[in-house]
């Protein structure tokens, strides 16, 4: 025998305030890292702090990745359910890794950065193979 | 101060309609303290580890406290993710140890079919880091561990026909456990032609969604003398060690680095070079069958890249080198994320002290090592136990 208990629907607001930069970026097609001007240590995701407490700089992520795996999910997760079977892939691009959407992509590929809004709305990395 | 298990018990694990998460967790409790000889007003301290994000009791320790009849003697409540079974039982390890406690409880339960599975999947996608993963990218659980087989396979030459061993020994395992979620042998055609999870896993590559629970009860060498035990298992070392939330800021994805630090700390501490000769069996954090074979290389039963063939020359299996996952593993024994870690417990205690019946492996050493991994790789996790 079962009770259904009540409904409970969680949606958050997540403050992106400090990275705004990166997902202003993607709306314009560039995806950032930010790396340390002092001691020169890069983060991808960026963040707004060094943890040696040097100011960081946006840069660019360009040129040529290599993926380093990849997997195509089948089993949908809610919140995804608009979607058909989608490929999420890791590419390296020189001192930062990078996760996004790809299609027919094996592990070693070389691949493009881009960026895109999926049918949600969520503005997101995707690779293009070369 | 020596501290030892001196009594655990788990439930059956399986879908378990018929219980609430406190009913279910009082199943463990009340055999471990039959196990123990003890009553609740022997015990100081309950830890009590739950994820519980899938479940209706979003706080579930104080509950699961109050039914198992310890209301006033903790809880602490622990949460490391599938590794919180561990956590639970560190944590009343360390407390004793500390001479915070003469006598501590770690209970683990879950409560993981209470939600629908797409649910459960949006859940598990969010085990890394929320906003740079599954926000974006729609990560699933098993998609995190399906990545690293990808790489593990290009790397290696890993085969999927391998990593299906892992699942036939599991469930041959299991099959032989009264308390396993599965109690069904398959053969690797199954496997191979089961449906695709999320490529390259398919679904009996996965650990099934499952609820249960386990408990262990942990004593100071003092207090064992007092009450008179004599057969004890000792908890001779332990190794803990995390890595990054973000997947993407790791090393590599053919191994996790968590596993292999936490080994080296709990192998230092116990005088441990060669895990294959100085114990009898052990009790991996199989949760896709990818992380059994990555688990024989990062716990350094073979070498890195070799994990495929060590379980295709059967060497994981009872009666080979070095048994793995006697009771049918996570894969078939069944995963309640943190009922898991104390479940590892109380299989090398019935191992170590050959209570373990058509399971039981052959004891030279009498120690044994359990291994419990949180997220994909963000907790691990690894003890040695003595008899």
């Amino acid at each position: 025998m079962f009770i259904e208990s009540r409904e409970l629907l969680i949606k958050h607001k997540i403050p992106v305030s400090r990275i705004s930069k990166y997902w202003k970026g993607l709306e314009g097609g560039i995806v950032y890292k930010t790396a340390c001007k002092k001691c020169g240590e890069t983060y991808y995701p960026p963040r707004a702090e060094c943890l040696c407490g040097g100011e960081v700089e946006w840069v660019e992520v360009d040129g040529e990745g290599i993926i380093e795996a990849f997997t195509t999910v089948h089993a949908i997760p809610k919140g995804f359910e608009w979607n058909k079977p989608y490929t999420i892939a890791i590419a390296s691009f020189g001192d930062v890794k990078i996760m996004g959407w790809a299609e027919d992509v094996e592990v070693g590929d070389r691949v493009r950065i881009k960026t895109g809004k999926d049918e949600t709305g969520v503005w997101k990395v995707y690779f293009e193979v070369i | 101060m020596r501290v030892g298990v001196v009594g655990v018990g788990c439930s059956k694990f399986g879908r378990r309609d018929d219980v609430t998460i406190q009913e279910l967790a009082y199943e463990a409790v009340k055999e471990a303290l039959d196990d123990a000889g003890m009553v609740q007003d022997d015990i100081d301290l309950s830890v009590v580890g739950s994820v519980n994000t899938r479940g209706y009791e979003l706080m579930p320790a104080v509950p699961v406290n109050e039914y198992c009849g310890f209301a006033g003697k903790g809880p602490l409540r622990v949460e490391a993710a599938c590794a919180t079974g561990t956590a639970a039982v560190y944590t009343a390890y360390t407390s004793i140890a500390s001479k915070m406690a003469d006598v501590a409880i770690a209970i683990g339960v879950e409560k993981m079919t209470e939600v629908d599975t797409a649910t459960s999947l949006a859940i598990g996608g969010r085990a890394g880091n929320y906003l740079w993963e599954f926000h974006q990218y729609g990560t699933t659980f098993p998609g995190y561990y399906a990545m690293h087989a990808s790489a593990h396979m290009a790397k290696f030459g890993t085969s999927e026909k391998q990593m299906a061993m892992v699942a036939v020994k599991a469930h041959r395992n299991a099959a032989k456990n009264p308390k396993a979620h599965f109690q069904k042998e398959i053969t690797v055609e199954d496997v191979l032609n089961s449906r695709v999870i999320t490529y390259p896993l398919k679904l009996y590559d996965c650990s099934p969604i499952s609820d249960g629970s386990a408990a262990a009860i942990l004593a100071s060498e003092e207090k064992i003398k007092e009450f008179g035990i004599d057969d004890v298992i000792w908890l001779e070392s332990a190794g803990y060690a995390s890595d990054t939330s973000n997947m993407t800021n790791r090393e590599s994805f053919v191994g996790l680095k968590a596993t292999v630090l936490a080994a080296e700390m709990a192998y230092r501490r116990a005088g441990i070079d060669d895990p294959v000769k100085q114990l009898d069996m052990a009790t991996v954090h199989d949760c896709f069958t990818i992380a059994e074979i990555m688990a024989y290389e990062d716990l350094k039963f073979c070498r890195k890249g070799e994990g495929g063939k060590f379980v295709e020359m059967e060497e994981s299996d009872i009666g080979g080198k070095l048994p793995v996952n006697t009771f049918g593993g996570l894969k078939a024994k069944g995963h309640p994320l943190a009922a898991t870690g104390v479940a590892m417990v109380y299989e090398v205690v019935k191992q170590l002290r050959e209570e373990a019946g058509d399971l039981q492996v052959d004891l030279k050493n009498y120690r044994g090592l359990i291994h419990n991994v949180g997220g994909t790789g963000h907790f691990a996790f690894v003890m040695l136990f003595r008899r």
